[in-house]
């Protein structure tokens, strides 16, 4: 008798704590939560392969095209590894980049320069600068691991093609972000980022980023476009995702110092 | 130009035709270079001068074998100056990766080393004199590498069958020694010549913010003496002597910062020397609301042999500067200046360079020796001071 006593008493304590919890869930919480969800949907890929195309417009709608080949590796426990190679334009064809990622840690980055056959390693502070003259800064294109932000859920809303999204606010907690903040529609159905909007050190809306035309690979989901506005300068970059590859089964020996050396 | 080893060198030229053409990438460089001189130099050379270089880059990469084939020719034409007028394979090679293995054999550039102003360790290959006294072009060395890829490490052993001879600018050259050099006759040490086969191992790696390697080099110097010719009074003779050198390289990359230091000792018949380029180099970030990036270096060169006549960076600083712009040409200003601690000699260096329509890059290079000491091997080269224009197509 005093035995089930004891039980029904945890029970119900259990029963009341879960209760009282998911009634007194934070937004910070709940937008962990997301975050969590989010990086769950998107793990277990291992390695992966695409071409890249960066579409740089100015505000007088001048154009300039870059064009990238990626692989990447996803690392248990640490931040993913990341190759890429530069193919246009022509006169930087040839560079490639190797970054292992660190969540808070600082990235470990080399950089290949084919005209002296030389690898480099290179400092990764330079988070907020921008990727190749784009609109992309590096900080938006690395590894996006769930420690790297502090999250706050806001509220749901309709987003993209009839979508409905949770809508939270993330501030970066590694060093040398330029944003003070930002603000992610992330689709309930899939959890897939949507949009996000990128507001500078002074609070200031800087940009916008869009994806758009998401395709499944092997379960895994992908966005064919990234769209990124500048609000501030009125410049654009468009990033066209080509041949995404899911099952190239790449290993941690093809994104070291002398993989590097190899690619072409 | 002769290649000894002409039958693996043509194998993997048949390779790179055979295979499916799909799977081959070329990239070519064809650059235009017009130069002009401040001061006049020797009689027979000229205060304005144009010149043509051209580098088609053929790949194959064949990923199921995990076999990658490279063949890299250049060409130099100069309008005045046949001297500097030379073709050279850059590479021609072949790589073949197993698990954690990798085997290249061929005609190969290999480069050591995390200094700027000075390649200290870097040894594998000769320099190209004739393309600039910077020493930043290399001619291509036949060699057969086999490498153990660890974790964070690896391993390389190098054998180098047949020694490429440095090559001299003549009389009708600017940057030309003030002696005539009777290169056809080089002098070795070792009675195999440039058929001497050199060996070296290199073991390299990083541990979290540091990056190390240790090499070891045996074989034919890179850098010749100089000695008088036995038979044509007034001239002089390259002398290449045997070496063993040890090298040390580490980079140390820390916030914005890198500090790099590169140590050799070397000995041969003569006495032994040790020599080291030391320096940190840091990078100010996202200056002018994030318009350019501004690098700042210093480095400090050391060699025991003490000479600055015979001996480059014997006691010289290098500073400089570096303003890179975050525009979608990638424009960028480098600004640097050698000086000689010793007798106060000073070579100073700008270069601007940005690319244009899209597939083609312009730059502009002026280099200034200054207070040259007579006793400083820069007093050689003091009436060259030059302004450069370098126009480059990639197709």
């Amino acid at each position: 008798m005093k035995h089930h006593y004891i039980v029904s008493c945890v029970l119900l304590s259990a029963c009341l704590l879960t209760g009282i919890s998911a009634y007194a869930q934070t937004p910070e919480e709940k937008g962990l939560e997301i975050a969590v969800a989010s990086d769950k949907r998107d793990s277990g890929w291992g390695s992966m392969r695409a071409n890249m195309e960066m579409i740089l417009e100015d505000r007088s709608g001048k154009t300039s095209t870059r064009k990238i080949e990626s692989r990447q590796l996803e690392v248990e426990g640490d931040g993913d590894k990341s190759l890429s190679l530069f193919k246009e334009p022509r006169d930087v064809s040839g560079t490639a980049m190797l970054t292992f990622t660190h969540g808070l840690d600082p990235d470990d980055q080399w950089l290949y320069l084919p005209a002296l056959k030389r690898v480099k390693r290179i400092s990764s502070k330079n988070q907020s600068g921008p990727f190749m003259g784009s609109e992309f800064a590096f900080e938006d294109l690395g590894s996006q691991e769930v420690e790297k932000y502090a999250y706050k859920y806001l509220r749901d809303e309709s987003c993209g093609d009839s979508l409905e999204c949770y809508v939270s606010e993330r501030y970066p907690q590694y060093e040398n972000s330029g944003y003070s903040r930002q603000i992610t529609w992330i689709d309930k159905a899939e959890y897939r980022p949507i949009r996000i909007e990128f507001y500078d050190r002074k609070n200031s809306l800087l940009k916008t980023l869009e994806f758009r035309a998401y395709n499944e690979h092997k379960g895994y989901w992908r966005a064919d476009q990234f769209r990124m506005e500048n609000h501030q300068t009125g410049k654009k970059t468009i990033l066209n995702w080509q041949d995404y590859d899911f099952g190239v089964n790449l290993n941690a020996r093809d994104f070291n110092k002398n993989a590097l050396k190899r690619l072409m | 130009m002769r290649f000894k080893k002409r039958s693996y060198f043509y194998t993997i030229v048949l390779i790179l035709i055979c295979t499916p053409a799909h799977a081959a990438e070329v990239l070519t460089e064809l650059g235009v270079e017009v130069r002009a001189y401040t001061k006049p130099g020797p009689p027979e050379t000229h205060n304005g001068k144009l010149a043509l270089s051209l580098q088609p880059e053929f790949t194959q990469q064949l990923e199921a074998q995990n076999l990658y084939l490279r063949f890299e020719p250049f060409f130099r034409l100069d309008q005045f100056d046949e001297e500097r007028n030379h073709a050279d394979i850059r590479e021609l090679k072949a790589l073949k990766v197993y698990d954690n293995w990798e085997i290249e054999g061929g005609i190969g550039q290999v480069f050591w080393g995390v200094a700027e102003g000075n390649h200290l360790v870097d040894i594998i290959n000769q320099t190209d004199f004739l393309e600039g006294i910077d020493g930043e072009d290399k001619l291509g060395q036949p060699l057969l590498r086999f490498s153990r890829i660890f974790d964070q490490t690896s391993l390389s052993g190098f054998i180098l069958p047949g020694f490429r001879e440095r090559q001299f600018l003549g009389e009708e050259s600017r940057f030309a020694l003030p002696f005539p050099i009777d290169s056809e006759n080089a002098q070795y040490e070792s009675d195999k010549e440039d058929e001497h086969v050199d060996y070296a191992l290199r073991y390299s790696g990083y541990a979290g913010l540091i990056d190390y390697g240790l090499s070891w080099f045996e074989g034919t110097a890179r850098n010749p003496l100089f000695q008088p010719s036995a038979t044509e009074p007034g001239v002089i003779v390259p002398f290449y002597e045997q070496i063993q050198r040890v090298g040390l390289d580490v980079q140390y990359t820390v916030d914005a910062w890198l500090w790099k230091l590169e140590a050799i000792r070397q000995s041969s018949e003569l006495p032994s020397f040790s020599a080291y380029v030391g320096g940190l180099e840091y990078t100010f970030y996202n200056l002018h609301d994030g318009a350019y990036d501004l690098g700042m270096l210093i480095e400090h060169n050391y060699d025991s042999r003490g000479d600055p006549l015979t001996v480059f960076y014997q006691n010289d600083l290098f500073v400089a500067a570096r303003f890179a712009f975050t525009d979608a040409d990638s424009s960028a200003i480098l600004a640097g200046a050698f000086i000689d601690l010793d007798d106060d000699s000073q070579i100073f260096r700008v270069e601007a360079s940005k690319r244009i329509f899209g597939d083609a890059t312009i730059s502009l290079e002026a280099q200034v020796f200054s207070n040259t000491a007579k006793t400083n091997i820069n007093s050689v080269f003091r009436d060259n001071d030059f302004l450069k224009l370098d126009l480059a197509w990639y197709f």
